[in-house]
């Protein structure tokens, strides 16, 4: 019997057994190329089956709901270490107010809130709508608040860009693009750039978007200025959040 | 000083303009900029009443208007100036009721108002622009002579009617 397992086989047994040595070969195959050809062909054939574009909306929902919470973590914790470092004003608060007149355009650019004193809103307030800072409270009545535009011509606030970590002035035009003054030679600012609340700012919300670059001039003297274009949409806002102390 | 001031919902009618210049409709604006609505009822109510009544009325509702916006130029002593100027008009010459006369006169008007703003924003630091301002000035300039001969032809009609004869 022993002998019969060690016996070798003829060459036309070997030859006679070609299908399966076509087997081995494709089999062989199939490994050294990491299931290709079987991964392919599932392909093909699933392709019917495969998740559509429901399922990836779900993914994407998934994704904003978790960079949602972490943004909202992030703040907390960035508030926090702001009051240990007293850069907060105490005991701030945000009333929502909604926008009874505006004109954002014409000599004045202002908006009038049907919110004042008696809810806690006080001039120096700053003013914020879906898309970041409009602009401050000038003056207050027991009712009502009058906010001074970004764009009016005597609205200057400091800003930040926060790529090249640059400060500027946000000088008011009268026109609907308000201007940057930056105070460095070399700003590094390119048009896109976003700008926003100063985070060192002790008047106004850190880190508030207030817009993007829109164009810049590298030639004007003493410094490069810039126009930005607002985030804001300060003609279709009708309520407005009002960050009082 | 003319009678129509005596007339209490006569007055009452000057109340539209600060409520217009905070209502502000978007229908009723070129490029953003509303007319001058002040100067939409002053002039008829200066060509009927006369020089005293207009500068007083010019007075009052650019007293009004200044507390309604930002800054410290003010529009009291044009509006002044204009009441009492379209008073005297309204008073020497042939009553004026031709739409070009009304929108010549609304005109003038809002390039005087709207220079002498312009120069105080300018002198507080307020315009750093001044291309802006120029841009305002013809705006409003020209919605308000354009709505002028409307306006101010009804409240004239309504007013003469009001005062009786003409004086």
């Amino acid at each position: 019997m022993t002998g019969r397992w060690f016996r070798v086989p003829t060459l036309h047994k070997i030859a006679a057994a070609w299908p399966w040595w076509l087997l081995v070969a494709a089999l062989l195959g199939v490994r050294l190329s990491n299931g290709a050809f079987v991964v392919d062909a599932y392909a093909l054939l699933s392709r019917p089956f495969w998740p559509g574009s429901a399922q990836s909306e779900w993914l994407r929902s998934g994704q904003r709901l978790a960079d949602q919470a972490r943004l909202s973590e992030l703040e907390r914790d960035n508030q926090r270490l702001r009051q240990l470092l007293q850069l907060d004003r105490a005991g701030q608060a945000m009333v929502s107010a909604p926008v009874i007149a505006r004109e954002p355009a014409g000599w004045w650019h202002q908006l009038e809130l049907g919110k004042g004193s008696l809810d806690g809103v006080a001039a120096g307030d700053p003013v914020l709508a879906p898309g970041g800072l409009l602009g401050r409270v000038a003056s207050v009545t027991p009712t009502t608040a009058r906010v001074l535009l970004l764009t009016d011509g005597s609205s200057r606030i400091g800003v930040w860009v926060g790529r090249t970590q640059q400060h500027a002035l946000l000088q008011g035009l009268g026109t609907p693009r308000p201007r940057l003054v930056f105070l460095e030679k070399d700003p590094g600012v390119r048009p896109g750039d976003v700008v926003t609340t100063s985070p060192a700012s002790t008047l106004l919300p850190p880190n508030l978007t207030i817009g993007v670059v829109q164009s810049l001039n590298e030639q004007a003297v003493p410094a490069p200025e810039g126009l930005v274009q607002l985030s804001a949409p300060v003609d279709a806002v009708d309520w407005v959040q009002v960050v009082t102390r | 000083m003319g009678v129509l001031h005596r007339q209490r919902w006569c007055g009452a009618t000057g109340l539209a303009v600060p409520l217009l210049s905070l209502a502000s409709p978007a229908f009723l604006k070129i490029a953003g900029v509303a007319p001058s609505w002040a100067v939409l009822w002053l002039l008829p109510w200066a060509l009927v009443d006369g020089p005293g009544s207009g500068a007083v009325a010019g007075a009052a509702l650019g007293m009004v208007l200044d507390g309604l916006h930002v800054g410290d130029a003010s529009q009291v002593p044009v509006l002044t100036l204009l009441g009492w100027w379209w008073g005297r008009i309204g008073r020497r010459g042939v009553p004026i009721e031709r739409s070009f006369s009304l929108g010549l006169l609304a005109l003038l008007g809002t390039v005087l108002l709207g220079l002498s703003v312009m120069l105080q924003l300018y002198w507080q630091g307020a315009l750093p622009l001044p291309l802006a301002g120029w841009h305002t000035l013809a705006a409003q300039s020209l919605i308000t002579a354009l709505l002028a001969p409307l306006v101010c032809s009804l409240l004239l009609l309504r007013w003469r009617e009001v005062v009786g004869p003409r004086r």
